[in-house]
């Protein structure tokens, strides 16, 4: 496979990979503040030093995540203006049924509210206790909705998905031969294996993208094994310009033909709209099969809503309808891609190490090389989260030790192979100065890294607490 | 004399057209929805009273709200608004939010319930009673016994019986009963309020049966229509009449541990629920599923914009002259139905006027669905969409037979501040005239059932073919 160091990175400059301007003009704009750095100091103590406890007004530029955070078009505002709030046969799903149909090219729908819904909807209907789930990389919420139900949630991305300095293009690619294997396993009757998943864009991974060849040799074995293969689709659009900048024969295709080739593999998927379907709260489930959609409404019904609403507001599905048709547009993906790769090279420039390469919807620095006085068990990720909002404002999220959790049986802290902070980019929301004050940010705290220091739990609750838990700075 | 109308206690900022469609479109529109409601278009419903959840008008004020949505994934600041209205609103210590009721009945049920437990309510609701089943709970009916008979003029037909509670509470002992579950008001009774004087006995009999770890029984209120219920206080109950709703409110929730709220019914918006508690204990495990399920504690599945519209329907839900209106609007529309003759639940209830099908057609036998029959005689007699509330929606027992249930009614529910007198005229002749012509229609058989909440996608064919649509154009 060849590396992006050379001839794909090249291509991706030439396909307008930085557009000079954003494809959209600002319509409505929401004030944020600037606070010094003293108040910062204060609200971050206040906040036991964890960004999730500070409110949302003490921050300047909010990266902690990409999801429904999105800006809005006017014609998606507009959209919430025409909802239907009919609780049965709402003009508004017929909108987003046709915009499914168009784009992804499933004839089947069922609205949730959001995209763990609808993995716990298909999971329920068809995931047994026992069962084994392949996927490239389970997000958190789909493995704690199969591990839920007492099933296998089993990671199978190609080796390289955990080098952090390996430049491959599509570092989301299944391992094939062990997709082979779990099949194999399945049809001689040792595990039983429900479904296949694919996530596209990977998001444990850092956002990398899954080939197009990966996606047709995987849908090919679960064919072959009678398997159905499902992709969890949150980054779909995302995913399919990656094919078209980096996969050879796709350059000339547009995204919406690379996007329908995508899901022809499948026989259907899990949508988180928030990511890619532009909008603020609201997913899906897509299907082909009848008798499976059948199934599948009952526990729709009982979780979420009726099947013509899925637990949303009419106007919500008029919006994911029409942000559906604006996020396969190329100038947006264009722009899209290319502010985080922006941001990505912005830290590059300045020394700031960051995992590689960069991809689809976040920028993720690499703490261990960035703070290299500290210790783990200072926790370095989370030492950096906190130093990111002092310095600048910034609040963004530690995929590390914190997060990891303690291990059940011997309640040690599990320290990962990397300590990471996200810098999520939130589409259409910040321009290109807001990214240069986060790399200026970055640079700043990587500049005073020798007198940085790390932090020590207060307060540590038993579940998720990186949620909730307080932190006391090391002396 | 003549009592003196009152008008709407707002005017209309913003509008949404319907269509009226001809008799010939309807029979074809009902055929191809299986003889079932829910499964019309909307844009063929010419007046929509399949339910009151998540159809209200907003307020400009509301919907301004959604403006100041804050989308941040932590600390938004419409979570702290919530959170502030639940506190001050309904008095519970902590609030969970969820993307609508359903969602928080099933955090509740995963949390509380154990396999093995009993769940005593005034009345079940098809949802609910699915929850709690599937967290492997029993449910108990406990409303007093008037709750069965449509034509019982008791005020409180929601009421909790206070000896059938005890009663089980003395035969399974207080360690298996998880919650007492109090609906306010009784959706499936006909929107039945429960009485001040009764929620406290409620919470004195909870509090006199110990568990084994010291702890009083907890009582769990079904808040949807809490507002609702807190009018018929005010209305009905002695001691009650000059004082706001918003007091009475508070009182009602003082006797409850925590609560599950529908915002689409009394918060007047079109998503949204909550959870609260006063347990500390509870809103840790609430916030530890919630993500599983819903999302974030501080989003729990909603749109930061759709928190600040229920932050700002809670307290627009307990303005006493909006609370006159809204239910003197579903009287009016009870009124001209109990003057022609029609047979409908006594007293009319908060949020729906219902008729009683069973003496309606009394020539249909309930295993032909006449409420699923009259109500796809509404629609196609006048566009009105109403919903089944018998034997329909109560489904099947553990054995797989039919419920039967004693009440088999055509549930007209009315949207909040959405319709107006003149539309309820409409719906008011439609149903006389069908009454007037009632031996034409005749009943239904089920040709699709799904296993779960079949009502929602059951599909029907008239038993006898031939002039099912007997009754005149009206």
């Amino acid at each position: 496979m060849p590396s992006l160091a050379g001839t794909a990175q090249t291509g991706e400059e030439e396909a307008g990979w930085w557009p000079e301007a954003e494809p959209f003009k600002i319509k409505v704009v929401e004030p944020i503040r600037r606070t010094t750095r003293a108040e910062r100091e204060r609200l971050i103590q206040e906040a036991g030093y964890n960004v999730f406890a500070l409110r949302s007004e003490s921050v300047f530029i909010d990266l902690l995540t990409d999801s429904g955070t999105a800006a809005m078009s006017d014609s998606q505002w507009a959209g919430l203006m025409v909802g239907d709030e009919a609780y049965a046969g709402s003009r508004s799903f017929y909108r987003l049924k046709e915009a499914v149909a168009d784009v992804l090219g499933f004839p089947l729908v069922i609205p949730t509210h959001q995209g763990r819904a609808a993995e716990n909807v298909l999971f329920t209907t068809v995931v047994r206790q026992g069962d084994v789930v392949p996927n490239n990389m389970h997000f958190d919420t789909t493995r704690a909705h199969l591990e839920y139900r007492g099933a296998v949630a089993l990671d199978l991305v190609a080796p390289a998905a955990y080098d952090p300095v390996s430049d491959l293009p599509f570092k989301g690619d299944i391992d094939l031969g062990r997709l082979e294997q779990a099949l194999a396993d399945a049809a001689a009757g040792r595990i039983r294996v429900p479904l296949v998943l694919i996530t596209t864009t990977c998001n444990s991974g850092g956002g990398q993208p899954v080939s197009m060849a990966n996606l047709r040799a995987a849908s090919e074995l679960c064919r072959r094994h009678g398997v159905p293969f499902f992709l969890d689709a949150a980054r779909f659009a995302e995913n399919a310009y990656f094919i078209k900048l980096r996969e050879p024969g796709y350059r000339e295709r547009s995204v919406r033909e690379i996007v329908r080739e995508m899901f022809s593999y499948a026989d259907g998927c899990t949508m988180s709209g928030k990511k890619d379907c532009l909008v603020n709260i609201g997913g899906f489930i897509a299907l082909r099969d009848p008798e499976l959609y059948r199934r599948a409404t009952v526990w729709a019904v009982l979780f979420e809503g009726f099947p013509t609403y899925g637990g949303l507001a009419g106007r919500d599905m008029e919006a994911m309808a029409r942000g559906l048709e604006e996020v396969v547009d190329e100038d947006y993906l264009a722009y899209r891609i290319g502010q985080v790769a922006y941001l990505g090279r912005r830290l590059r420039e300045l020394g700031v190490p960051i995992i590689e390469p960069v991809g689809g919807h976040a920028v993720y620095l690499d703490a261990l090389r960035l703070l290299p006085g500290l210790s783990r068990e200072e926790l370095p990720g989370w030492a950096l989260s906190v130093e990111l909002y002092v310095e600048g404002g910034v609040r963004a999220v530690e995929i590390g030790t914190v997060l990891a959790g303690r291990d059940p049986a011997t309640g040690q802290n599990r320290y990962p192979a990397l300590e990471m902070v996200r810098l999520a980019i939130p589409r259409r929301v910040y321009t290109r100065q807001h990214l240069d004050v986060v790399a200026e940010t970055c640079r700043r705290v990587h500049e005073r890294r020798g007198t940085v220091r790390g932090f020590t739990f207060e307060h540590e609750p038993p579940v998720l607490r990186h949620f909730t838990a307080t932190f006391r700075r090391l002396g | 004399m003549r009592e003196r109308r009152q008008a709407e206690p707002y005017k209309i900022k913003m509008v949404e057209p319907i269509r009226m469609t001809t008799r010939s479109e309807r029979e074809a529109e009902i055929e191809k929805a299986g003889y079932n409601t829910f499964l019309l278009d909307s844009d063929k419903v010419y007046i929509d009273l399949l339910t009151d959840s998540g159809t209200s008008a907003m307020s400009d004020n509301q919907w301004a709200g959604l403006m100041l949505g804050d989308e941040a994934y932590a600390g938004s600041k419409n979570w702290h608004n919530l959170w502030r209205a639940v506190e001050e609103v309904y008095g519970f210590k902590y609030m969970c939010p969820t993307h609508q009721g359903r969602g928080a009945e099933h955090l509740i049920s995963q949390i509380l319930i154990k396999p093995g437990d009993y769940v005593p309510g005034n009345m079940y609701f098809t949802t609910t009673r699915e929850h709690q089943e599937r967290a492997g709970g029993t449910f108990m009916d406990v409303v007093i016994d008037e709750a069965h008979d449509p034509q019982c003029e008791h005020p409180f037909k929601g009421n909790v019986d206070l000896d059938k509670l005890e009663a089980l509470i003395k035969r399974v002992g207080p360690d298996r009963i998880p919650y007492v579950s109090v609906a306010v008001t009784v959706n499936m009774a006909g929107g039945q309020p429960v009485s001040m004087e009764n929620l406290r006995a409620v919470r004195e009999l909870c509090n006199h049966y110990r568990r084994s770890d010291g702890r009083p029984i907890r009582v769990m209120f079904d808040a949807t229509r809490c507002a609702e219920n807190a009018y018929f206080i005010k209305e009905r109950e002695p001691g009650y009449r000059d004082r706001p709703i918003r007091e009475i409110l508070r009182e009602m929730m003082s006797y409850a541990d925590g609560c599950t709220m529908s915002g689409k019914k009394d918060c007047l918006v079109n998503i949204g629920g909550f959870a609260a508690t006063n347990e500390r204990e509870v809103y840790e495990k609430l916030t530890q599923l919630v993500v599983v399920f819903e999302g974030m504690p501080t989003y729990g599945g909603l749109a930061g914009r759709d928190m600040e519209a229920m932050a700002r329907g809670i307290y627009e839900m307990v303005d006493d002259d909006y609370m006159a209106f809204r239910i003197g609007q579903v009287r009016y529309l009870g009124q001209q139905l109990i003057d022609a003759g029609v047979p409908i639940v006594r007293p009319v209830g908060g949020h729906a006027v219902f008729l009683d099908a069973r003496a309606f057609l009394d020539h249909v036998p309930q295993s032909e669905y006449p409420a699923q029959a009259l109500a796809a005689a509404l629609y196609v007699d006048s566009g009105v969409r109403g919903m089944e509330r018998g034997n329909v929606s109560a489904g099947r027992d553990k054995e797989g037979k039919e419920r039967f249930p004693k009440l088999e009614l055509v549930r007209l529910t009315i949207p909040r501040r959405v319709y107006t007198a003149s539309h309820m005229d409409v719906v008011a002749d439609s149903v006389i005239s069908l009454y007037e012509q009632r031996k034409s229609i005749g009943g239904l058989k089920m040709v699709y059932e799904p296993p779960q909440l079949r009502f929602f996608t059951a599909r029907f064919e008239p038993v006898k073919r031939e002039g099912f649509w007997a009754f005149a154009e009206g």
